[in-house]
């Protein structure tokens, strides 16, 4: 007799689009982006109206792209599945960030699962910008992949109006400051710095979106991984990734990228001390792209699809 | 139904001189608006002059072709553009001084796309 489950998985495997993904059993939302923005938009800082009010930190993350990722000199590469991308795409300004953001609320607390194919470029130069030193062209590395930084996959929970709020935050870190290849995974060791937290003292802008203070970000266990940037800037290949978190538990649970499997569950997620008001179950999904040099970073993503365990 | 996006190219900005606005993909849309809200002009003379252009790879721009009045007016104003592709942006500069430099203008710039 088949089950009720090996029947979700065959119609899930019956369709080429959500075939690729490993959803949970309530799928809350598939974005093809060939379809439009699915609701993704550009973060911007809290106000009264004043736009002077937001703070320089969140005051322009630029707004998202659809994308058909043209290159000067192939022309069109389109995406994984269909013409089209969300695209997210820095000024040509060191440590500026990109982020979108998709708000959605909880029916109930537990397992999440936000999946993705993602590809990341840093913008096509003509000119040598490392100085002396610095690894050349050879043919196969290109400095290009040096001029990435970083992205971030995060999201937002607030339980309820006396409850708790946090963001776990998941980084890809391809470069330090210097250039120097990383390509470690990281999480957050502190919170995100609110327009509340400011205006109140309790915390600065210093230079980082996500935390407290730039440094407050530590390794995740095995999370090596070296990705596909394939050489040029004009070449992409999409990455699948598939993240899991708790909000029962208020934890990460497990990021997988390609082959690599992290487990996330021992992984402190810092919460905040005081309440927020107004944002009673609130479940935002958040994805930026951040430079660390004056060219611009590019964060592609295929299709998400997000999934829930009831 | 159509497809449409309104992106904020430059929010509560405050631009001089030469300028050029961030790249924006538009390959999908059948139409495109700017909207340019003048938030506030400071300067002897102050004037915002812009041309739209247009690219084929986010890289190398040419003007469109669209001429546009200059804007010496806090207000909002606008222009259509169709037959472009794929890429947009804005070109321009202000022109005018204040207190012996350059002049400079408050604004938001939007794009208003639809398929």
């Amino acid at each position: 007799m088949t089950t009720a489950n090996e029947l979700f998985l065959a119609l899930i495997r019956a369709n080429p689009k959500l075939s690729r993904y490993n959803p949970l059993r309530r799928i809350l939302f598939f974005d093809d982006f060939n379809e439009g923005m699915n609701g993704w938009c550009e973060l911007l800082g809290n106000h009264d109206g004043n736009l002077d009010n937001v703070r320089e930190a969140v005051a322009d993350l630029r707004p998202p792209q659809l994308s058909n990722c043209t290159f000067f000199d192939i022309g069109t590469h389109g995406a994984m599945d269909g013409n089209y991308s969300l695209k997210l795409a820095t000024r040509a300004k060191a440590n500026h960030m990109s982020q979108a953001i998709k708000r959605i609320t909880q029916v109930k607390r537990g397992l999440v699962q936000f999946e993705t194919f993602f590809t990341y470029k840093a913008e096509q130069t003509f000119v040598r910008r490392r100085g002396n030193g610095a690894k050349e062209w050879d043919g196969n590395f290109d400095p290009s992949e040096t001029d990435f930084g970083d992205f971030t996959f995060s999201n937002d929970v607030c339980e309820g109006e006396s409850g708790i709020r946090y963001h776990c935050a998941l980084r890809y870190v391809n470069t330090d400051d210097k250039g120097n290849l990383v390509q470690k995974w990281m999480y957050k060791t502190s919170v995100q710095p609110t327009t509340k937290m400011v205006r109140a003292g309790l915390a600065k802008d210093l230079g980082d979106y996500h935390v407290i203070d730039p440094s407050d970000w530590a390794e995740i266990p095995g999370g090596y991984q070296p990705l596909c940037y394939n050489e040029v800037p004009t070449k992409i290949n999409w990455h699948y990734l598939r993240w899991t978190f708790d909000t029962g538990k208020r934890r990460n649970v497990e990021l997988q990228v390609n082959n690599l499997v992290m487990d996330l569950r021992n992984i402190p997620v810092p919460v905040y001390e005081h309440e927020y008001h107004g944002i009673r179950n609130l479940l935002n999904f958040c994805v930026d792209v951040r430079t660390h040099t004056n060219v611009r970073n590019f964060l592609y993503l295929d299709s998400v699809l997000v999934s829930v365990e009831e | 139904m159509r497809k449409s996006f309104t992106a904020v190219i430059e929010r509560n900005a405050v631009l001089s001189g030469a300028f050029a606005t961030e790249a924006y993909e538009a390959a999908w849309a059948g139409e495109a608006r700017w909207f340019i809200r003048i938030l506030a002009l400071e300067g002897e003379g102050a004037a915002l002059r812009v041309q739209p252009e247009i690219s084929p790879d986010g890289l190398f721009w040419c003007e469109e072709g669209t001429k546009v009045p200059p804007m010496t007016a806090e207000g909002l104003y606008s222009f259509p553009l169709r037959d472009f592709g794929h890429w947009l942006r804005l070109s321009g500069e202000i022109t005018g001084t204040e207190n012996g430099g350059n002049a400079s203008v408050r604004v938001i710039i939007y794009l208003a796309l639809k398929s």
